[in-house]
């Protein structure tokens, strides 16, 4: 009788591994396999050179690395407003990707500068920005979608009439904010320093979408609400 | 480009709060003069760019040449604050 048992006990123990819909999945003894991941979150982190850093290297840029304990500011070797913005905005938006330093934070510091600063010749320049934008939020890391989205944020306030020229571009960005925005973590009574610093990336997505909302006109929050089901309107109700 | 002699502040104060007063010194002091008079006592009696909204200084030009851009927003950080010092003349 016990060695009965241990035939049956072992037979019990070798399970048969199999993927799921296969024949070997019907078998009593199988174990199937849970689903492939679909990959939605995965980062695909840069594999390339940007060109924004082959152009820096080159030395084709304005600006100058500094080397002192303020290391929050870009010196520009020409104004700001001379710069042609068809040309070197695309450039550093396309920089928006880089993590390594000094490529990233050239190119956040000068975004900002430049969005700040530019006025006018902004929006003639958006239809160049989106690859750039949509690049950057593909790559799906951590640090560079907070980066991206607080430039869009700043670039819908850049200017007049930007909002507005963005709607006809939300096929191309939304997707990844839709991702990402229930990409917030449930700590109950616990404290997530990333709210502190503006790390997290649910926030980050609501209030991008609430500013995308607000300064893009009466088309907006329809277009948002198609790439977005599940954003509800922060102006009407 | 210099346009007369660097005029020699006759005190140093430093203030535990912020104001705009250090704010300004702030900036002068991020691009590396100690006030409105070096400033121009380097750089001419051009007019500085500012803000419309504040007031806040926009642009500045170093002493090498490069340009210095401002945020509309307040710059200067609480942990910077003691360190301006606000000369007088």
């Amino acid at each position: 009788m016990p060695s009965d048992e241990k035939t049956k006990s072992k037979k019990q123990t070798k399970a048969l591994v199999a993927e799921g819909f296969s024949v070997k999945s019907r078998l009593k003894n199988s174990v199937v396999l849970p689903p492939p991941s679909a990959g939605a979150f995965k980062e695909n982190p840069l594999d390339k050179p940007t060109d924004f850093r082959y152009f820096y290297e080159r030395g084709d840029l304005p600006i100058a690395l500094e080397h002192d304990t303020k290391g929050n500011k870009i010196a520009w070797k020409v104004e700001i407003e001379k710069l042609d913005y068809h040309h070197y905005l695309p450039m550093f938006f396309d920089g928006l990707r880089e993590t390594k330093h000094p490529y990233g934070f050239f190119a956040r510091q000068g975004v900002h500068d430049m969005l700040e600063h530019g006025g006018s010749k902004i929006l003639t320049v958006i239809p160049q920005l989106i690859i750039p934008i949509k690049k950057a939020l593909e790559l799906r890391e951590h640090k560079v979608l907070c980066k991206t989205l607080k430039v869009l944020q700043h670039l819908v306030v850049s200017a007049d009439m930007v909002g507005e020229a963005l709607v006809p571009y939300y096929r191309q960005i939304l997707p990844i904010l839709n991702i990402f925005i229930n990409k917030n973590l449930n700590l109950g009574d616990g404290i997530d320093y990333g709210q502190q610093r503006r790390e997290n990336v649910g926030d980050l997505v609501q209030e991008t979408l609430e500013a995308f909302e607000t300064h893009g006109g009466e088309d907006a929050f329809i277009n948002i609400k198609y790439m977005v089901p599940t954003y509800e309107s922060c102006r009407l109700n | 480009m210099s346009a007369g002699a660097v005029p020699e502040p006759k005190s140093v104060t430093r203030h535990s709060k912020w104001s705009e007063e250090v704010e300004e010194a702030y900036r002068f002091q991020v691009a590396g003069y100690k006030g409105a008079e070096e400033y121009k006592a380097v750089k001419g009696p051009e007019v500085i760019d500012r803000w419309p909204n504040n007031g806040y200084i926009k642009k500045l030009v170093r002493k090498d040449g490069y340009f210095y851009y401002y945020n509309k927003e307040r710059e200067c950080p609480d942990k910077d604050v003691h360190q301006i010092k606000i000369y007088s003349y």
